[in-house]
């Protein structure tokens, strides 16, 4: 047991401190982040807060009070099984210091466990977001007493272990028996399309329910929660009493129903330990020691010796690194191709049953020569920027190489460009989709959307640069695995923190200009983020080396 | 040629990392750099490369200040780092393509240089793969390629042989004394004792961040213990 946890211990430590030397400073920068973080706290706790009061509330209207837990327990499964998918498959296979670990003395089961526990971890961290404030407040609304706030704790630590033991057989399981995974690359990938798949099924599906909220009595909408917890039970046997504990007034019921989770939760942990003892350690020993060579003579005729303009060539190697890392390609450069595309296909989606003619008749009433149409498309696009974390991650995710950099011969504000460009050309495709997909609903004036074009554009460049200077402030150059730049990076609340206070501003000059016309309100967003973008990139300029001083 | 004029490094206040280094490597010359560990060999690297700004001093390389011309000094270098492990997700030949692209290496001049070298090496069939599926030696292979491909004048080398095999190791040792032979500067560092003896023209010992030996092997040998080894010279030096 010491074992596991000293174990623990180092993975976690391991896997965090990085964050910590991110965080690290002078007080005065301490004081500031955790500012930050409060008000980011505050801000998301706020949302989900809001959302949650207002569906207990409406459940507490025709006495159903208590679907509300099954709901959020089932989003808690549904989030720990949609994270634990690339945790557990980096946690257990892809970290380094499983090369330094397997020779030690220690029990093959000590490992799993240790490993385990690593996972179950970062699932806590999720649910503290998205499960806690929902819970706290569902117990102030229904005036639960101290047995609900104890079982309530109880029940947060309990419900990942079920899902994350189940996700961590399936992938030791895939890991030890399938081909394919003698290539790690070709298996993440793999693992990167299931799971985008699943995103954009479970996109679609969310779109329907919205539609039938709108459509539906409340009574129906209940009928079809509880319908849909009931049918996730039989997967997840510790819903259901988790469900009781929550939702009884009985100690002894309670009680029961804990040691009952507790009970199902050991048994699934016995029979994982015992399943993983027997195939973990085959699929990690093929995957720490196999590669992915092909060997084939390299044809000279065939261009291999090409000459290309250093800017194509440096581009095309950000491109390259960042599509051939499927965790990078994953988690920074699809979101923000496919978010958009997700959200725009709800809405599209919801117009499915309007004919053309309606349509027409609801999007001319849309006046799209207005700063308020401007605005409101300038804010989704800001929304959709929230995703695009390549920018942000340029120089991390070089890891050790980011010192190439610094010994190439060629100066470090055109390699920062060029670092960039992929999050610009990015950003520019999502906004050409964007405006392409409500083009087809709003039918805008051509100078409206060219409008809307150049504001987005000269935003994108800001963000892009704005993005980099942080990254390179505060870069995340050491890491056991590239999931550590992507899921242990505090800079990545940057993008979302930009574009609140972007739409912030858009709102503001449109309520203070919005009388004075389209192009005067245009004008000044593009002036004032035209302005804005020349500052930050001059700052990128005269500071160049400066700002490269973390990087060696 | 690379000239290394009273520089001084501290990452803490009042503790200098490299106190007023003084050094020149000559053409035509290979020069080896050795010390403890944490003796300011790796500082010492980072600021003739420019991945570090000296506190005080410059450094040129054939004539360029690694601080105001660093764009012209680095053009001059090739460097090889300590760690292999560079774009491993690049393949061997988009690698080379890279470099050679970054340091401006003619159509013609590469595709005879990456064969020259990839075939030296005995990489070239593997050119083709993923670096990330080459074993450490190969790695080590390909980031001496890519740092030759332009032919520069200064080869800057930390602990090129580790990893290779002995047929590269002896490759490289042999390509090194031909770049010194045809005038040019091999910056050599190092931590076994043995290669010094075999191709070093000059050696520099640096401990504690100061320049503690600079000479030939024999001048090294008549300084101190004549009949002792390399290695009893080594610790008699870095112990005093």
């Amino acid at each position: 047991m010491k074992k596991i946890l000293e174990l623990t211990k180092v993975f976690l430590k391991t896997s965090f401190s990085n964050m910590e030397a991110q965080t690290m400073g002078n007080n005065k920068s301490k004081l500031g982040m955790a500012f930050l973080y409060l008000f980011l706290i505050v801000y998301l706790g706020g949302i989900i807060g809001f959302l949650s009061y207002n569906v207990i509330d409406g459940l507490i209207s025709i006495q159903q009070e208590a679907v509300f837990i099954g709901l959020i327990l089932l989003m808690t499964i549904g989030f720990t099984l949609f994270q634990s998918i690339f945790s557990s498959i980096n946690v257990l296979y892809f970290t380094k210091d499983s090369e330094y670990i397997l020779p030690l003395p220690l029990k093959p089961s000590e490992i799993i466990l240790a490993r385990t526990n690593v996972i179950i971890i970062m699932e806590y961290i999720v649910e503290l977001i998205i499960s806690l404030v929902p819970l706290i407040i569902y117990g102030v609304m229904t005036g639960a007493g101290i047995i609900y706030y104890i079982t309530m704790l109880i029940a947060l630590i309990l419900i990942p272990i079920f899902p994350v033991l189940l996700i961590s057989t399936i992938v030791m399981f895939v890991m030890s028996f399938s081909k394919i995974v003698r290539n790690k690359n070709r298996f993440q990938l793999i693992a990167t399309v299931i799971v985008l798949i699943f995103s954009i099924v479970l996109g679609m599906s969310f779109s329907t329910f919205d539609e039938e909220i709108t459509q539906e009595q409340m009574i129906q909408l209940v009928m079809q929660a509880n319908g849909l917890v009931d049918l996730i039970k039989g997967y997840f046997p510790t819903i259901d009493p988790l469900t009781t504990a929550l939702t009884s007034t009985s100690w002894f019921e309670v009680l029961i129903s804990i040691l009952e989770t507790i009970g199902i939760s050991f048994i699934t942990l016995i029979i994982y330990v015992f399943i993983a003892e027997k195939i973990y350690f085959k699929g990690l020993v093929g995957n720490l020691f196999s590669g992915s060579k092909k060997k084939g003579k390299v044809d000279l005729s065939k261009n291999n010796f090409r000459n290309s303009k250093l800017y194509k060539s440096y581009i095309g190697k950000e491109f390259k690194l960042l599509f051939r890392n499927p965790i990078f390609l994953m988690q920074c450069l699809v979101p923000a191709v496919l978010i958009p595309i997700i959200m725009i296909g709800i809405f599209a989606l919801n117009f499915k049953d309007i004919s053309q003619e309606e349509l027409q008749e609801i999007t001319s009433l849309i006046p799209t020569d207005t700063l308020v149409v401007v605005s409101v498309i300038l804010g989704i696009i800001q929304f959709f920027f929230m995703f695009s974390y390549i920018s942000i991650t340029a120089i991390s995710r070089d890891g050790n190489n980011a010192v190439f950099m610094k010994y190439a011969p060629v100066s470090l504000y055109k390699q920062y460009m060029y670092k960039i460009a992929p999050n610009y050309i990015i950003n520019t495709i999502m906004i050409i989709l964007t405006l392409v997909m409500l083009q087809y609903f709003l039918k805008m004036p051509l100078i409206t959307l060219a409008l809307i074009f150049v504001i987005s554009m000269v935003m994108s460049a800001l963000q892009s640069i704005l993005m980099l200077i942080i990254d390179l402030k505060k870069p995340k150059l050491e890491w056991d695995s590239e999931y550590a730049v992507v899921k242990q990076n505090m800079n990545l609340m940057y993008p979302m923190i930009l574009s609140l206070v972007n739409i912030g501003v858009i709102v503001l000059v449109t309520m203070f200009t919005g009388s004075m016309g389209i192009y005067v309100g245009s004008g000044v967003l593009l002036l004032l983020y035209g302005g804005l973008t020349y500052l930050v990139s001059n700052y990128l300029y005269k500071n160049q080396n400066k700002l490269a001083e973390k990087i060696m | 040629m690379i000239k290394i004029s009273n520089v001084s490094k501290s990452y803490v206040k009042n503790k200098k990392s490299i106190d007023s280094l003084d050094l020149e490597v000559k053409n035509g010359e290979i020069f080896g750099f050795l010390g403890p560990n944490g003796a300011g060999k790796t500082t010492t690297i980072r600021m003739i490369t420019g991945i570090l700004n000296p506190d005080e001093g410059d450094i040129l390389i054939d004539g360029n200040s690694i601080k105001t011309n660093p764009i012209e000094a680095k053009k001059a270098i090739g460097f090889v780092p300590d760690s292999p492990d560079m774009f491993l997700r690049l393949k061997g030949i988009e690698y080379l393509n890279f470099m050679a692209d970054v340091y401006d290496v003619p159509v013609e001049t590469r595709k005879q240089k990456i064969e020259e070298l990839t075939k030296k090496f005995e990489i070239y069939d593997d050119l083709n793969s993923q670096i990330q599926s080459y074993s450490h030696g190969m790695r080590q292979k390909i980031v001496i390629c890519g740092a030759l491909l332009s032919e520069p004048k200064n080869w800057i080398l930390d602990e090129p042989m580790t990893g290779l095999d002995p047929k590269s190791s002896y490759d490289l040792k042999e390509m090194m004394k031909a770049h010194a032979k045809s005038g040019k500067t091999v910056f050599f560092f190092f931590f076994v004792l043995e290669v010094a003896e075999k191709i070093c023209d000059r050696v520099g010992i640096i401990n504690k961040g100061k320049l503690v030996f600079v000479g030939t092997l024999e001048e090294m040998k008549e300084k101190f213990k004549e009949n002792g080894s390399l290695e009893e010279l080594f610790l008699e030096i870095t112990e005093e």
